[in-house]
């Protein structure tokens, strides 16, 4: 039974925006699958629409001009997709926590943080003011806020940003989701803090077994906190398999070049290595693969027609897991090289 | 924030002095004084009246004893009515004006919050499209235009009812504040809802509304909890210059309504160059905006807690 074993499954999600410029289709048939308290990284360059797919499905996009056309999403079974407002408004905080970006524009610049949190305890779970008072000194404590009983009436701009970004945590968890989505919540933070973040979401993960979704772009933090690993690219997966798979048996020529990008301390390696070109338009998404006008392997076939998904488990857009294809740093890295299931 | 309030105070101080020297010093520059206007005098009379009221002294030396008097709080005596001292004419006229000011600026604030918010709530749609429409008439139309209209509406509507509902000019009761005070503030309630619409629209856009929202809040809570309390904040920093506009406008109103505000001697001082009448009210008014705008920052700082704990 799948709804056992994952705490989100989306598939064949599609959303697009409808613009003065004309219709974008920023989220092109986006599938995957979320294991209970394990890590799911969305990786992928800026606009490649890793947090509009998971803002999508949380309803947090403009609706208009934004438009899902297809696909489900099912938190542990239930459907997310095309439910009233009310009921996702029962869901949002409650069984599906979010955290954000830039803790430092996220939090109500007029209202404390113990009021913030609270807030969440007292909608969802009916809890008494001076209850969710109580809950929330714990929450702060959880996310090691040092003394929580002074800082629980402070304002967010007595914070610095790494302790806001508990606080964010702190409202996330507040309620025991069973998933949590992390909208790259270490971008903003400097390095150091961003691995006490990394370090405290991960406890929290061990401790109550919460599910997460990791959007990111930074393949350090993949490699620190993955399970799994989906990696898009213009609007659609091109990749997704555990971390060692993406790792270590990369079958998507744009996940090499990910991986060629990152930034290393070998001194022998003085220049930093680049994907030449930028991601296509997606107004007029190209009929073949996205990728196919950047990649070093691309084919007169890759221009022409799009990639179905190849493998089973670690799965790859790219024509180059075709039986006829030519040699490539990718081959044989997915397990069974035969005809697509689609 | 004591130290604040004190130094803001001071300032007020200095803004006030430089206030009545400005006023001084332009008033005596104009061509003519209070007497000129004076039929039937002589050489020998006129001299006579300059000696009684000290014009016949330098210029520096009027100033020196006209500042010294006023920190008595002595604005002197009215030189177009018979001894009738400026503080008088303050005492009587300036409560008419002050609640008929301030009433406005409650019409213009309460109805500029509640109209931008609505417009902003229902963004290129119809209420929206009328709102902004409204908007661009309250701002165009001069208020004596405004002003007229309304006598004429009051006067058919206690026609058509067949007695007095409201007073269609005249000061007593509330019911003839009310047309009054709506028509002096129709332009400033028109700015700040057009300021309410855009804080309203440039809040609902940050990140933290989408927190709310992702915190599972129905769309009234965030409304009322997150929305408006951080979208008034600009319309609260334009309370200040809104009085000042307010004030010193009532001056037409209250001509077309018949109200005896202090307006009135505010303008005609001018017109008839009637020193003392011109210092009293100028400073007087200036004294009451320089207090009325450290109100108002006192009062944001209590919405924002950035500015009452100092961080900006």
């Amino acid at each position: 039974m799948s709804s056992s074993e994952y705490a989100l499954e989306v598939d064949r999600l599609a959303v697009s925006f409808d613009t003065y410029g004309g219709v974008v289709q920023a989220v092109r048939d986006v599938s995957f699958k979320l294991r209970k308290g394990r890590t799911l990284a969305i990786v992928g360059e800026s606009g490649c629409g890793k947090s509009v797919t998971m803002q999508s499905i949380m309803g947090l996009i403009p609706m208009p001009p934004g438009r899902i056309t297809q696909g489900s999403a099912r938190l542990n079974g239930d459907e997310l997709l095309g439910i009233s407002q009310k009921a996702l408004n029962a869901i949002r905080g409650n069984r599906v926590g979010m955290i954000f970006q830039d803790p430092m524009s996220s939090l109500n610049p007029t209202m404390t943080i113990g009021r913030q949190i609270a807030e969440t305890l007292v909608v969802h779970r009916g809890l008494s003011t001076s209850a969710a008072r109580k809950e929330v000194l714990e929450l702060l404590r959880l996310v090691q806020i040092p003394e929580a009983e002074k800082r629980i009436d402070q304002y967010p701009f007595e914070f610095s940003g790494g302790m806001l970004q508990r606080v964010m945590i702190a409202m996330a968890i507040a309620c025991k989701p069973e998933v949590l989505i992390a909208d790259e919540p270490t971008t903003a933070l400097d390095v150091t803090i961003q691995a006490q973040i990394l370090n405290l979401l991960k406890d929290l993960q061990e401790r109550y077994g919460l599910s997460i979704i990791l959007i990111t772009h930074d393949l350090g933090v993949v490699a620190r906190m993955a399970h799994d690993v989906a990696v898009m690219y213009a609007g659609q997966v091109v990749e997704a398999g555990s971390v060692d798979d993406i790792f270590y048996r990369s079958a998507h020529p744009y996940t090499l070049g990910l991986r060629a990008a990152m930034p290393s301390n070998d001194p022998e390696k003085r220049t930093l290595r680049i994907i030449p070109g930028s991601p296509p338009d997606l107004f007029a998404p190209p009929p073949g693969c996205a990728f196919a006008a950047r990649c070093p392997h691309a084919m007169r076939l890759c221009h022409e027609h799009a990639p179905p998904l190849y493998g089973t488990g670690h799965i790859a857009r790219c024509w180059l897991h075709h039986p006829q294809a030519p040699e490539s740093p990718v081959r044989g890295n997915i397990a069974t090289l035969t005809e697509p299931a689609c | 924030m004591l130290s604040y309030i004190l130094k803001r105070l001071g300032i007020g101080v200095f803004t006030i002095w430089f206030i009545a020297t400005a006023t001084f010093t332009a008033m005596h520059m104009v061509p003519g004084d209070p007497l000129s206007n004076e039929r039937g005098t002589n050489e020998i009379i006129r001299a006579n009246l300059e000696r009684q009221y000290g014009l016949d002294k330098p210029v520096f030396q009027q100033y020196l004893l006209y500042m010294g008097n006023m920190l008595k709080g002595d604005f002197g005596i009215a030189f177009s009515e018979e001894n009738r001292s400026v503080n008088d004419i303050i005492r009587e006229h300036f409560p008419v004006s002050a609640t008929l000011g301030l009433l406005s600026l409650l019409f213009a604030t309460a109805g500029g919050v509640l109209w931008g918010a609505l417009a902003a709530l229902y963004r290129n749609r119809l209420p929206d499209a009328v709102l902004m429409f409204l908007v661009i008439l309250g701002i165009s139309v001069p208020s004596f235009v405004f002003a007229a209209l309304s006598q004429l509406l009051i006067l058919n509507l206690n026609q058509w009812a067949g007695r007095s509902i409201l007073p269609v000019a005249g000061w007593g009761d509330f019911r003839s504040m009310l047309v009054p005070a709506l028509v002096l503030g129709m332009s400033t309630m028109a700015f700040m809802t057009r300021l309410m619409r855009s804080s309203m629209l440039e809040v609902a856009n940050t990140d933290y509304i989408r927190t709310a929202r992702a915190k599972g809040l129905s769309p009234t809570r965030i409304f009322f909890r997150h929305q408006l309390r951080n979208a008034i904040l600009p319309v609260i920093t334009v309370l200040g210059p809104a009085i000042a506009i307010i004030t010193t406008g009532g001056f037409v109103v209250e001509s077309v309504f018949a109200i005896p505000g202090l307006g009135r001697y505010f303008v005609q001082a001018v017109a008839q160059l009637d020193y003392t009448v011109i210092m009293g009210t100028t400073v007087f008014f200036g004294a009451f905006l320089v207090l009325v705008v450290i109100a108002v920052d006192i009062l944001y700082g209590f919405i924002d807690p950035r500015i009452r704990l100092g961080a900006v």
